[in-house]
């Protein structure tokens, strides 16, 4: 009886096993490399479209095949495999070839943006909300702030829609419990100020707070200017491109703290309830301890 | 079967080889619209994505009802509208699709299956 139980866990394992494996996909990629990160074994790449998992657009993949990463080169035009798991949510590039290396571009010295560490203030830069009205980080504080950037326009479910269904869902939880919701706010900062105009980020609003703009209270769809917006994505240490009405960019939440310092980064990988779990405690604990170097990932 | 009927046969079923093919397949727009359709569509309404606010709808049988999944009349003018301002959640195709790609894209939701 042991034995056939242990046999039979077996089975299911490897059946498990098995219906994963199935469940990844690939896809052809063909595109040139802009950038190459060692530290996260990373190419930023403007690729052609990839029918049935992303239209053409620049987005950074992490890149398997070690050898083929160690070789390729920012200019360079390759071809390589896209394989997608967890229902589109983990992504990376194997069997990576070099197709054209005559625009291949000399390795520029990596010259370190500063990024603002977890401890720092944040600039209290203006943005305009949902209604028309001017706001700073500063009007946040006494508040935990939970920050993510986004454009309405953005058709890949796993990105912009992901990040705001995410924040919906800790909206919604955070109405449930008062204390919570009076010291917690949202803010989704648009990645396209041209298009991303107020009424288009209320409209847009809107349709993630159930239609009741008291919603509006406690999360703040906002944009900028241009030049404040690229400041902005420095101190946080976001990336994004532009090209043909289409923004590819990183995904990255930043959570300040009621103080008006940076208190955690999230790139990449997170769930709703870790972001959730971590304004509520920030919310209670106010500050943010000094001197702890945030951990970050491009994505 | 004599040999002359027997050829007659084969030609015409050779001759109706192409009616049949044009019965069936797509024509180009058509074919045109689905490529439009996996690489702008399919993301979000063939595949579930965790997370979502809501999830899309199938667009399967799009016109074979009164009305489309918002409640607004079922006909080529709101779909093309839904596309170019979004509807929802829905983001908005604004300046990123022309004129001829909501054509076929509207013509392979016609036959999408």
């Amino acid at each position: 009886m042991k034995y056939r139980t242990l046999l039979l866990l077996v089975l299911a394992g490897a059946l498990l096993a098995s219906s994963c494996q199935s469940k990844s996909k690939h896809y052809d990629l063909k595109g040139e490399v802009l950038d190459k990160n060692p530290a996260t074994n990373e190419i930023t790449v403007k690729h052609d479209d990839i029918p049935g998992f992303m239209p053409a657009m620049t987005m950074a993949y992490a890149v398997k095949d070690q050898n083929g990463f160690n070789q390729v080169q920012p200019g360079d035009v390759i071809s390589a495999e896209v394989i997608t798991a967890n229902k589109g949510n983990d992504y990376w590039l194997e069997d990576l070839r070099i197709t054209d290396e005559s625009g291949r571009k000399t390795a520029k010295p990596a010259v370190p943006a500063h990024h603002l560490d977890i401890g720092e203030h944040v600039p209290d830069l203006p943005l305009t909300n949902q209604d028309g009205k001017t706001l700073h980080f500063s009007d946040f504080k006494g508040k935990a702030l939970l920050v993510t950037f986004i454009y309405t326009r953005c058709p890949v479910p796993n990105f912009c829609p992901r990040l705001s269904g995410q924040f919906a869902k800790i909206h919604d939880d955070l109405a449930k419990t008062p204390e919570d919701y009076a010291k917690t706010h949202l803010l989704t900062i648009s990645f396209d100020p041209k298009y991303d105009t107020a009424p288009v980020l209320r409209k847009y609003g809107l349709a993630y707070l159930d239609n009741d703009p008291s919603g509006f209270a406690y999360w703040d769809f906002a944009y900028t200017n241009p030049a404040d917006l690229r400041k902005l994505a420095d101190a946080f240490g976001l990336e994004y491109y532009e090209e043909e009405n289409q923004i590819s960019h990183s995904m990255d939440i930043v959570m300040i703290a009621p103080d008006g310092t940076v208190a955690k980064y999230w790139a990449t990988e997170w769930t709703t309830d870790e972001l959730e779990n971590a304004l509520r405690q920030q919310a209670k604990l106010g500050t943010t301890p000094p001197g702890r170097r945030k951990q970050r990932k491009t994505g | 079967m004599s040999a002359k009927i027997r050829c007659l046969v084969i030609l015409a079923a050779l001759s109706a080889i192409p009616l049949i093919s044009t019965g069936c397949s797509p024509g180009a727009d058509e074919q045109r619209g689905q490529d439009l359709f996996d690489l702008h569509c399919a993301l979000c309404h063939e595949m579930p994505t965790p997370d979502l606010k809501k999830q899309p709808p199938k667009l399967e049988g799009l016109f074979k009802k009164a009305t489309l999944p918002s409640g607004a009349p079922a006909t080529d003018q709101q779909v093309r509208k839904t596309i170019i301002e979004g509807i929802g959640t829905m983001p908005a195709f604004d300046q990123r699709l022309t004129s001829k790609d909501l054509d076929d894209l509207v013509k392979y939701l016609h036959i999408m299956k």
